[in-house]
């Protein structure tokens, strides 16, 4: 029997097979969040490969192609659209709550890693997309997006707007506090776009013998080297630790009982990282174009926003580690801020369900 | 090798397909591969969205991950199957049935109602006949598919037997006083069949039904039936059990009823055999007719409300010959040696 409690809700989104990351934690996060609250709820996945770039034309068609309205004869209630290009999928009630567009075709046209850029015909379905998501972004009920970030990007360079709506990080309620211990904490994946090698050269210049302990699994094995090369210098090796992969068990508790936590990324859309150090009461020293944490860190009242740059990370590090009572007052006002933005998966809800 | 499983599905529908994707995926992990399943949304009406949706398919790109190639794809289900790719290999549950073997259908055809329907009917058939010998191999679910599929795309295929999920769970138990009928509720599994049958028993017959309804149309049907007929006591709903629940249900239960219109496959009937149940099915319910053999391992009744009333009287008045019956089809489930080793032997070679 159909037991039709509460609404019947598609998440659409994309999936590069056999590659799990953020996106893939925000469904699966959302689709258990809808089932609590008593509603049916599945996503669909629609594989994706953006090279050669005329694949990304043939699969913007092949979303606009699909048909999500009803099941059966049963209405589909919503559609929730999260990814390019899945949602571009026509819904008749569809909600972006857009995680970020196809940046390189936006704020990584001219990344140095961008491969639609080098393309003879990149231009042109950058053009494509472009026109894609001007005309039918706003063709959804409403657009949310990630962050104040994503939402910024949306707006300048498609001129459409998106209310920023923020989720909490994956079994936000397990996060905990202990005292501090002697160590600052960078829990990331290791890529060119988290600048860890930052940190490394902002450590030769410290003035206390601050320690870093990095986690995360390494994606670039040129950057690894380059970090690892960095770690070895003299006056950091035995400053620095790299634990690898962690589980999330032992990563709650690295959390826990670090001093504060290094979160300098490139432009990132969102950061669970900052989120994550909040839950745990402690203190997050990010960068000026950080993008996502700045939305989340307050300079001098719940850690520290510093130039992307050594030295001023070297300043920001030394001032945590010789201050440990200050250090431990952002880290509080930190988790109070958590609370009072209301990030749970219950507001989520009620926006996009409105 | 990394290996990709397509498959199209309708969102909010579960049935023996998703399991089967399931399974496949996780035999072919056991084998030491890494196995993800790709589902595609599937809308059947109206007719012009078929087309488009086997376009989106034949414009998807699964021939590599990060720049990393997928080794092999495994289609199931139209149009998930057209997706493109030089190493694929089709296992194919079915075709799309209604333009096939439900095109006439009184009561499962849908496209033959459409003023577009032929058209689509034919596009459909088009894309099966160039499209499918793509493949490196075509393979079916079972004989009755492979007749089909010669029969309407002129195309030779193997069939390969799956065992159901869970397969180690089913178990006998002593007989209880009632007939079972575990499957999705829909006009094409014929509950309403069993429900008409009910009111022309001599024997006080009993029959559980458990799964789930498509459509909250369906379900109301076979309870105005049901009341219509009234039949309070003989047709109980169990609404949807766990698989524990299931196997308890089968264990339990005299025998199995499982007269599907035309089948592709049909674990019910398998399931039955695991719990040494005798099964009655009719003689138009495709799939089963491959392992039920008639006065050996269940009946096979004619698909009228008579004559399944009469398969049901039989069983219901000589329990010793249910019993027998049911050993019987144990038996014959081990002679067939059906194993996923086997299915992922075939798949990826």
């Amino acid at each position: 029997m159909a037991q039709n409690h509460g609404l019947r809700i598609l998440i659409a989104t994309v999936r590069v097979p056999f590659v799990n990351g953020g996106a893939e934690i925000h469904a699966a996060g959302l689709c258990r969040a809808l089932r609590e609250a008593g509603h049916q709820a599945e996503t669909i996945a629609i594989p994706f490969k953006w090279y050669p770039p005329e694949r990304i034309l043939d699969q913007m068609l092949a979303c606009r192609l699909l048909d999500l309205s009803e099941t059966l004869g049963v209405a589909v209630d919503r559609l929730i659209g999260l990814k390019f290009p899945a949602y571009l999928i026509p819904h008749p009630r569809k909600v972006i709550w857009l995680l970020h567009q196809h940046r390189q075709a936006y704020d990584l046209w001219q990344h140095p890693l961008s491969d639609l850029h080098p393309y003879p015909n990149g231009d042109d379905v950058r053009a494509a997309i472009h026109r894609a998501d001007r005309e039918l972004i706003p063709q959804a009920l409403r657009v949310f997006a990630n962050s104040r970030n994503v939402a910024g990007r949306l707006q300048t360079f498609c001129g459409v707007q998106a209310v920023p709506l923020y989720h909490p990080p994956q079994d936000a309620a397990r996060f905990y506090a202990r005292p501090a211990e002697d160590f600052l904490y960078f829990p990331s994946r290791i890529n060119p776009s988290k600048r860890q090698d930052i940190v490394l050269e902002g450590l030769l210049q410290t003035r206390s013998q601050v320690k870093v302990y990095f986690s995360g699994p390494a994606d670039e094995p040129a950057f690894e080297r380059k970090c690892v090369a960095l770690a070895q210098k003299k006056g950091c090796a035995d400053r620095v630790q790299w634990l690898g992969p962690v589980s999330e068990e032992k990563k709650r508790d690295l959390y826990a009982r670090s001093l504060g936590v290094l979160f300098p990324p490139v432009d990132e859309d969102y950061g669970y990282i900052t989120l994550e150090a909040m839950l745990a009461h402690k203190p997050v020293i990010t960068c000026t174009d950080s993008g996502g944490p700045l939305e989340f860190v307050v300079n001098r009242e719940t850690g520290l926003v510093c130039e992307p740059a050594p030295q001023a990370l070297a300043a920001a590090m030394d001032e945590l580690w010789e201050d440990r009572e200050l250090a431990r007052r952002w880290g509080e006002a930190g988790r109070a801020r958590y609370s009072d933005l209301r990030i749970d998966w219950a507001t989520v809800l009620e926006k996009l369900l409105a | 090798m990394r290996v990709l499983i397509l498959t199209s599905g309708v969102p909010f529908t579960r049935g023996g397909a998703e399991i089967l994707a399931e399974s496949l995926r996780d035999a072919v992990c056991a084998a030491g591969h890494q196995a993800e399943i790709v589902t595609l949304p599937f809308q059947s009406c109206p007719p012009s969205r078929v087309p488009e949706q086997m376009l989106a398919c034949r414009l998807l790109d699964v021939t590599e991950s990060c720049g990393m190639r997928i080794d092999r794809v495994i289609g199931l289900k139209f149009p998930a199957y057209l997706v493109p790719h030089p190493n694929k290999v089709i296992w194919m549950l079915h075709q799309h049935r209604t333009a096939y073997e439900f095109w006439d259908h009184p009561a499962a055809g849908d496209l033959i109602h459409y003023p577009d329907g032929q058209v689509v009917r034919e596009a459909i058939h088009r894309a099966d006949c160039t499209l499918l010998p793509e493949a490196k191999a075509i393979y079916t679910l079972s004989r009755n598919v492979s007749d089909r599929l010669r029969r309407c795309s002129g195309i030779d295929a193997e069939p390969l037997y799956n065992p159901p999920a869970n397969a180690l769970l089913f178990h006998n138990g002593p007989a209880g006083d009632y007939l079972f009928f575990p499957s999705r509720i829909n006009s094409v599994k014929r509950q309403w069949l069993v429900i008409q049958a009910l009111a022309l028993c001599r024997e006080p017959v009993r029959v559980y039904f458990a799964g789930e309804a498509d459509n909250p149309a369906q379900q109301a049907e076979c309870a105005k039936a049901q009341r219509e007929l009234g039949l309070t006591n003989q047709v109980t709903w169990l609404g949807v059990v766990s698989e524990e629940q299931k196997c308890e249900w089968y264990a339990n239960s005299l025998g199995v009823v499982f007269p599907p219109l035309d089948e592709d496959y049909g674990y019910v009937t398998l399931e039955a055999m695991l719990s040494s149940k005798p099964v009655i099915t009719c003689a138009d319910s495709g799939g089963p007719l491959e392992f039920v053999v008639h006065q050996h391992t269940g009946l096979v009744a004619d698909a009228s409300p008579q004559s399944l009333a009469g398969a049901m009287d039989a069983l219901w008045a000589d329990r010793r010959r249910a019993a027998a019956l049911g050993e019987a089809g144990r038996e014959r489930y081990l002679d067939l040696k059906i194993s996923w080793e086997n299915v992922v032997d075939k798949l990826l070679c």
